[in-house]
């Protein structure tokens, strides 16, 4: 599959947004404020576009990295330049934001657990929009902290779907505090290529 | 790390090569991909090759993304430079092959980065290109620069110093 038509794209677009509206309602809870995700574009695009999907590829990104398990196999990551990503931390150590300098055990600790939260809502959501075979089981592995060259990163990520195909399907989401604007973190959806042709013909396209 | 900052450098993207003549160099991100530098001394020219997969399986559409494509085309390209045949001259540094992080089960991003590596030594060792240096697997990305002024490979890691191989 290299090329995603308009209704299949709008399909898989309608369904990774209700995997956003999960993970917004659970990650609200979890910080105790209203905090909106917002997919952005999903599009197929070839290796050397997917590489800047988080910014520069050569830029430091801490990283909190989770395959997929069940019905469907991929990748999630959940990224943030370090600046935003410790004031998560301090966030829910309650904390005034700039306290945390470095990723320490209680910060990385965190910041995985809230990645854990962000992804286990966003695949629950999913999955229930999914037929049965896909949906089931799905859930992310625990995550890995990584601290790591963004562009390496995508590389990864996307190497389940660039063994099979010329083109990658990235699937980004932005995070923001209502009223307050941009958290400045990124929740990647990375597919294998196998997740990629169940989702196609879910969505009533072809394999 | 290269001594000369202001020589310009060439970015090779992912299932890409490229080549440059001294004073300039080449660079590449690396993650589970290796990267293939082949330096000709005499000559001071040298290329780069970001490998992704190790067999096109008869897939031509992109040579630089698979081993046994991508190599062929990286020295045919060093050839066109230097104007001739670049048999018993080149020498070759690896970088690369990382396994960063578990994805799903049936991923290749798993083993990909261990089949690379053996893909492009087999593909190096029938070419008879001796390999002088590896920096391998592991976890962690790297950024790897080629100076084809003295065939040096820089290796940097996310936060970390430089280091030559």
């Amino acid at each position: 599959m290299n090329t995603l038509g308009e209704d299949r794209g709008r399909m898989l677009r309608t369904i990774l947004a209700m995997g956003s509206e999960g993970a917004s309602r659970a990650l609200s809870r979890w910080l105790g404020m209203d905090v909106r995700l917002t997919l952005g574009e999903v599009e197929l695009v070839d290796l050397a576009t997917a590489a800047g999907a988080l910014g520069p590829p050569e830029s430091l990104v801490a990283a909190c990295a989770m395959g997929l398990t069940g019905g469907l196999g991929g990748a999630m990551l959940l990224c943030f330049e370090d600046r935003d990503g410790l004031a998560l931390a301090d966030l829910l150590l309650r904390r005034p934001v700039g306290t945390a300098t470095e990723w320490g055990e209680v910060e990385r600790s965190a910041a995985m657990e809230t990645a854990n939260i962000v992804a286990c809502a966003y695949l629950n959501a999913l999955a229930a929009h999914l037929p049965t075979g896909e949906g089931a089981g799905l859930a992310p592995t625990p995550p890995t902290f990584l601290h790591e060259f963004a562009g390496c990163l995508i590389e990864f990520a996307v190497m389940g779907q660039a063994a099979e195909l010329d083109r990658v399907l990235l699937a980004g989401t932005t995070f923001e505090v209502v009223g307050s604007g941009d958290l400045g973190w990124t929740l990647l959806f990375v597919p294998d290529a196998p997740a990629l042709a169940s989702l196609s013909a879910a969505l009533g396209g072809p394999a | 790390m290269p001594n000369d900052p202001a020589a310009p450098e060439v970015t090779v993207a992912i299932g890409r090569w490229a080549v440059v003549a001294a004073p300039a160099r080449v660079r590449t991100l690396l993650g589970s991909c290796v990267g293939v530098a082949l330096h000709d001394r005499a000559a001071r020219v040298g290329g780069l090759a970001h490998v992704v997969l190790p067999d096109s399986r008869g897939d031509l559409d992109q040579p630089g993304k698979y081993a046994d494509t991508a190599i062929p085309a990286l020295i045919a390209d060093i050839e066109r430079v230097i104007r001739g045949k670049a048999s018993g001259r080149l020498v070759a540094k690896l970088a690369g092959g990382a396994s960063m992080f578990a994805t799903g089960a049936e991923n290749p991003a798993r083993n990909i980065g261990r089949l690379n590596q053996d893909a492009v030594e087999a593909i190096l060792a029938a070419l008879r290109i001796p390999i002088l240096a590896r920096d391998l697997g592991g976890e962690g990305g790297r950024n790897m620069t080629l100076d084809p002024a003295t065939g040096k490979v820089w290796i940097r890691s996310p936060g970390g110093q430089g280091r030559e191989i």
